[in-house]
């Protein structure tokens, strides 16, 4: 019999992972995405000094206001010490609250290790900075050991901080969309591929414009850009299949919806686009890739957190979120850009040599 | 002057020992620690017979009063549901509330311990140590919990615990005018719910048995159509702060 369910009185839960979350796992990611980048020069002194050096730039910019985006996302974010007090070892959150602070502090040594060098160098040029410089550069010796073993400990916690991000989202089994062993690794894979579009984008916007830089960088978004639509076509086989009840049941509730079928339209050219325009034009087209790559690595964040978070647990339809102006939306989002742009322009005087030290690098 | 000084630095250490000692072992404190460690010989539970729902909503006001919900939050609320079945119109009414499971998926995602179980079976959230990250509010299969605009702190149904310890029925279930709500003792064979529970073996059904939660609020008479997520067109109301 043909039956028709009408929900007259049910509650709606507010969105309690507001877009502060959203903005930190865009921020964390690109930030492990960007030093893991920039390992190849400063590690084995291999390959593209340009893009090991926007690499650096790009995980210390997203690195360092990502926990502030974190703590904001707190309600009680005065209480971040009981993170500290009461660690508890089966919540993926609570290690979290541990690997945070060791990747940032490791990003900072190995950072200033692979940069003191420059500033030595530019204590040496002189000029009104050049205390500054000196003071920085702390000898200013190349200490590829020490630079390697800081690096070591930092991937680890790198790697740690992309294992807890993904798990901490996989373990809620209450959110269908959410339980999937696809997530952390498409959660990587677009940190990667968002971190690669960052060093695009700085590449065309600190002077010194390198092609041989966008096309490598190009050729590496490519093939992650190919992962990243390889992960989401097999969760999409698993939950069109029916072979997986749970993939299934994630499907059956969003399958229906012109929202949610706009969204993955849109997804999906997202992920495309890139590729076709890498195919076309390998260089020359930094500035497009780089920012359709960005947009990606925020978007399935977005849509995994804000999205996920309209869908009932137990009633019918969706809760229909609407973004607050105030700090728990538009001003939080805008702050945490505005935090990041400040970074940057402080950041990048102290990663980019100025335009007179450029031919030595 | 070295006897000053030593006097001194005593003093900033008994101050700052005092400090923390304030801080972090504040009176209530003091009450959730003895709620998380006190034994008991009861596991409490309920039964809600959905026939005798007449979908009043007189818990769900009870229970606001009771425990101060603010606006817009719910601690139980009577889902309400139009079923068309070709020419026929039913109503349905389903009363939810935390299902104080037996295997809570809120308790172990919580960061800090702030969430923890009674002997009793009632599952609490410590407000002097949660944090706010609604880690538990994801967690929760049965959108039971949220986050209190008050507080800023996770909120849910404690079963009314503070009426329990005072021997006293949850506020909900005093109120029901059809008597849908039955509470009691699952440890003691002659309570009302144990009978119960024995007497429709068959037919008592838990919401999202799937979710391994071990629910401890039973249904009698659950149309399993409502059971999980339901399959329907979504409420026409709102909070007041979405509408305006």
């Amino acid at each position: 019999m043909d039956t028709h369910i009408v929900e007259l009185v049910n509650v709606t839960r507010d969105t309690a992972w507001l877009p502060w979350a959203v903005q930190y796992f865009f921020l964390i990611g690109l930030s492990v995405g960007s030093f893991l980048l920039s390992l190849r020069h400063y590690v084995f002194a291999r390959g593209d000094v340009r893009l090991a050096r926007l690499a650096l730039l790009g995980a210390l910019v997203c690195g360092l206001p990502a926990p502030v985006a974190l703590l904001s996302d707190l309600h009680q974010p005065g209480r971040f010490y009981h993170f500290y007090l009461f660690f508890t070892p089966n919540s993926w959150m609570s290690w979290g609250a541990f690997f945070i602070p060791a990747y940032v502090t490791g990003l900072l040594v190995y950072a200033w290790l692979a940069l003191r060098p420059d500033f030595a160098a530019r204590a040496a040029a002189g000029g009104r900075l050049a205390a500054l410089w000196r003071l920085l550069a702390y000898g200013g010796f190349e200490s590829l050991g020490a630079r390697r073993l800081a690096a070591g400990i930092t991937t680890v916690a790198a790697l740690l901080v992309a294992l807890y991000t993904g798990m901490e989202v996989e373990v809620v089994r209450a959110r269908a969309l959410w339980h999937t062993p696809f997530l952390p690794p498409q959660f990587l894979l677009t940190a990667l591929a968002g971190a690669v579009g960052l060093a695009l984008v700085f590449n065309r916007s600190f002077t010194g414009y390198s092609v041989e830089t966008e096309a490598r960088l190009n050729r590496l978004l490519l093939w992650l850009q190919c992962a990243v639509i390889a992960l989401g076509l097999g969760w999409f086989a698993l939950a069109s299949s029916g072979l997986n009840a749970t993939h299934a049941r994630a499907l059956a509730e969003v399958a229906d919806s012109p929202r949610w079928q706009l969204t993955a339209v849109w997804a999906a050219l997202a992920a495309v686009a890139p590729v076709a325009l890498i195919v076309w034009r390998p260089v020359g087209s930094g500035w497009i890739t780089g920012l359709i790559a960005l947009h990606s690595a925020w978007m399935i964040r977005w849509t995994v957190f804000i999205g996920g978070q309209d869908i009932p647990k137990t009633g019918a339809g969706f809760y229909d979120y609407h973004l607050p102006l105030g700090h728990d939306g538009l001003l939080g989002l805008l702050g945490t850009a505005g935090l990041w742009l400040f970074l940057l322009i402080v950041i990048a005087s102290f990663v980019v040599p100025p335009r007179h030290d450029r031919a030595a690098h | 002057m070295l006897q000053n000084r030593r006097d001194f630095l005593r003093g900033l250490v008994s101050i700052s020992a005092g400090a923390i000692a304030l801080a972090f072992d504040t009176p209530a404190q003091a009450d959730t620690q003895a709620a998380r460690t006190a034994p008991s010989t009861h596991r409490w539970g309920m039964v809600v017979d959905v026939a005798k729902c007449i979908g009043c909503q007189a818990c769900t006001v009870a229970c606001i009063h009771e425990n101060a919900v603010p606006e817009d939050n719910f601690r139980t609320i009577v889902s309400t549901y139009e079923v068309h079945e070709g020419e026929r119109t039913d109503a349905y009414m389903l009363a939810r509330l935390c299902n104080h499971c037996e295997k809570p998926a809120c308790i172990p995602v919580c960061p800090v311990g702030a969430t923890f179980q009674r002997a009793d079976g009632v599952v609490l959230v410590d407000g002097e140590r949660c944090v706010g990250c609604a880690y538990c509010v994801q967690a929760c299969p049965y959108d039971a919990r949220f986050i209190n605009p008050v507080t800023n702190k996770a909120d849910k149904c404690t079963f009314c615990a503070h009426r329990l310890d005072a021997g006293l029925l949850p506020a909900c279930v005093e109120t029901c005018v059809g008597g849908a709500r039955i509470f009691g003792d699952l440890r003691d064979p002659q309570s009302s719910v144990r009978r119960l529970l024995a007497e429709h073996q068959g037919e008592i059904k838990v919401l999202k048995p799937e979710q391994g939660t071990v629910p401890q609020v039973f249904y009698l008479g659950l149309d399993p159509r409502f059971a999980g997520k339901v399959d329907g067109e979504a409420a026409l109301w709102r909070p007041s702060h979405q509408e305006a």
